[in-house]
């Protein structure tokens, strides 16, 4: 990401100037107070926005240049999950992860091995066949982290995951999160939560006002003094 | 896209369908086409009578004096030969004296009496079939040798003319209408459609969904709706219009309206394909937008 600045309408100044680069395989948190730029920084990444100014770069493409076409098929190299989950309610929990599949047009056998296969790495196998209701807040959190890395993404793109998870969920999330990591799928994470960055000590990006304020290898939620 | 994909959209297009909105868009469309439909027929009738009374449409050509007999049989040749002319007849100038002599009745007989030789010109009454070429023919004829002057009913002709004409611009325009008014409550439903299924349209767009996968349960859903309003439109003018001519042949024969069911079945076509029209135009108005102003 090079000189991006996003604004928008209502002159709303969301980020200004921000350079940052990820490596792939990184796991990053990206950290700071609410307002200051974090999810719009996100959303660039997965080409939900795109920058007023400045270039994003992804798996060395500029996905600011991408035709409408493209930017579908780049969005199938990018899992993306969010703090309220965005599953759909009347969709069973296999249903839900081989949606994302299926309005690829993935063929029926690959659909049923790679459902089962990241269902397997959350740990839901048994709860297939259950409604999203009829799980607890971070077993569906789990299902959309399902959903995201079905597709065997570059990046998962995670914004504010366990905002709203008690610390034992969150820290079953960071585990299964670390672990997609560990396979080498880059990790990019907007969080508040103190507990979790602290205990992780990995790279930690801070923003505030739209810039980019720290950027610490292995730190912490704070600046340590 | 796969036939499966097809099918399983489809099935989601019809599922959506079932849902109340739709299916008042379905009967206001009903309604809509039932308009259109009844101008049309109307505009077809009043083309068909009117062809059938241009039909009768005459020019008068009148000769020189001078014209020899051999230029006059030549002329009549060229006459006939042109398209569009169904007959001519030749009318000289003693048939003419005692046409006017017909028609100004005997007590006007003494108009001739001092009259020393005949004044009438010979002429030609030349019938043609379309009342709009009519004038075509006539500038033909005048450059013809011979020819002094031709004589029609140019008014009348271009009255009948001009009042088709604006009965099928009216037609134009409430099919226009139709088509904008119709397409547009097809958009605000299917609009309703997106809005409820908002929710997967956005994962759909997340996990990389193309337009094409994301737009055709909605295009299908307005195809469907357009085809439906127009298919129950068209049977009810169908069978409703089947009625009413056996009633007027029956009431006001002299009237002739047109009965040909090949017609009648290709004009019901006709129409279903303007419901589907209206249908596609309406669902790919609302979705391309929601598309656009989503990203």
């Amino acid at each position: 990401m090079y000189g991006v600045t996003k604004v928008y309408p209502g002159d709303v100044v969301a980020l200004a100037g921000v350079d940052l680069s990820v490596e792939k395989g990184d796991f990053v948190f990206i950290v700071g107070q609410s307002g200051a730029g974090k999810s719009t920084l996100l959303s660039l990444i997965y080409r939900g926005a795109t920058p007023t100014k400045g270039q994003v770069l992804v798996g060395g493409r500029n996905v600011i240049r991408l035709k409408r076409r493209e930017v579908a098929v780049f969005r199938r190299k990018i899992g993306v999950v969010y703090q309220d989950f965005k599953l759909l309610p009347e969709r069973s929990v296999y249903e839900n992860v081989a949606f994302a599949l299926e309005v690829i047009e993935a063929p029926q056998k690959e659909i049923a091995r790679k459902v089962s296969a990241a269902l397997d790495m959350v740990g839901l196998s048994h709860k297939a066949n259950s409604l999203p209701g009829q799980l607890a807040g971070g077993e569906q959190q789990r299902v959309a982290i399902a959903r995201a890395i079905v597709n065997d993404p570059l990046i998962v793109v995670a914004d504010e995951p366990t905002g709203n998870l008690d610390p034992d969920t969150s820290a079953g999330i960071m585990a299964l999160l670390s672990d997609i990591n560990c396979r080498g799928t880059t990790v990019i994470m907007a969080t508040h939560n103190q507990l979790i960055v602290d205990r992780m000590r990995k790279r930690v990006v801070e923003m505030e006002n739209g810039r980019v304020v720290r950027d610490e290898r292995q730190g912490m939620y704070c600046h340590e003094v | 896209m796969k036939f499966r994909t097809i099918r399983t959209l489809t099935s989601q297009a019809i599922k959506s369908l079932k849902r109340t909105t739709s299916l008042t868009t379905v009967l206001v469309i009903v309604a809509c086409v039932l308009a259109l439909s009844v101008f049309t027929l109307i505009a077809v009738n009043l083309t068909v009578m009117g062809q059938r009374m241009q039909a009768g449409v005459e020019l008068r050509v009148y000769l020189k004096d001078d014209t020899t007999e051999a230029l006059k049989n030549a002329l009549e040749k060229s006459i006939r030969s042109i398209s569009g002319v169904t007959k001519v007849v030749y009318v000289s100038k003693a048939e003419a004296l005692e046409r006017l002599g017909a028609q100004l009745g005997d007590e006007n007989a003494f108009f001739f009496d001092d009259m020393p030789n005949n004044p009438l010109p010979a002429s030609f009454d030349v019938s043609v079939r379309r009342a709009d070429a009519a004038s075509d023919i006539a500038d033909r004829i005048r450059k013809m040798q011979g020819v002094d002057e031709i004589r029609y009913g140019p008014e009348l002709v271009r009255n009948l003319v001009g009042a088709l004409r604006v009965m099928w611009v009216i037609t134009g325009a409430v099919a226009v209408l139709v088509l904008v008014g119709a397409s547009m409550i097809v958009s605000n439903t299917i609009k309703l459609s997106v809005f409820a299924r908002r929710r997967e349209i956005e994962i759909m767009r997340l996990v990389g969904a193309s337009d094409v996968f994301i737009l055709f349960p909605f295009v299908v859903e307005g195809l469907l709706m357009g085809i439906l309003g127009a298919g129950i439109a068209s049977a009810i003018v169908f069978v409703a219009y089947w009625a009413v001519s056996d009633w007027v042949r029956a009431a006001a024969p002299f009237l002739q309206i047109v009965v040909d069911s090949e017609w009648l079945l290709r004009a019901a076509l006709g129409v279903v394909a303007f419901g589907a029209v209206v249908g596609i135009v309406g669902s790919a108005m609302s979705v391309r937008k929601h598309l656009r102003v989503q990203g």
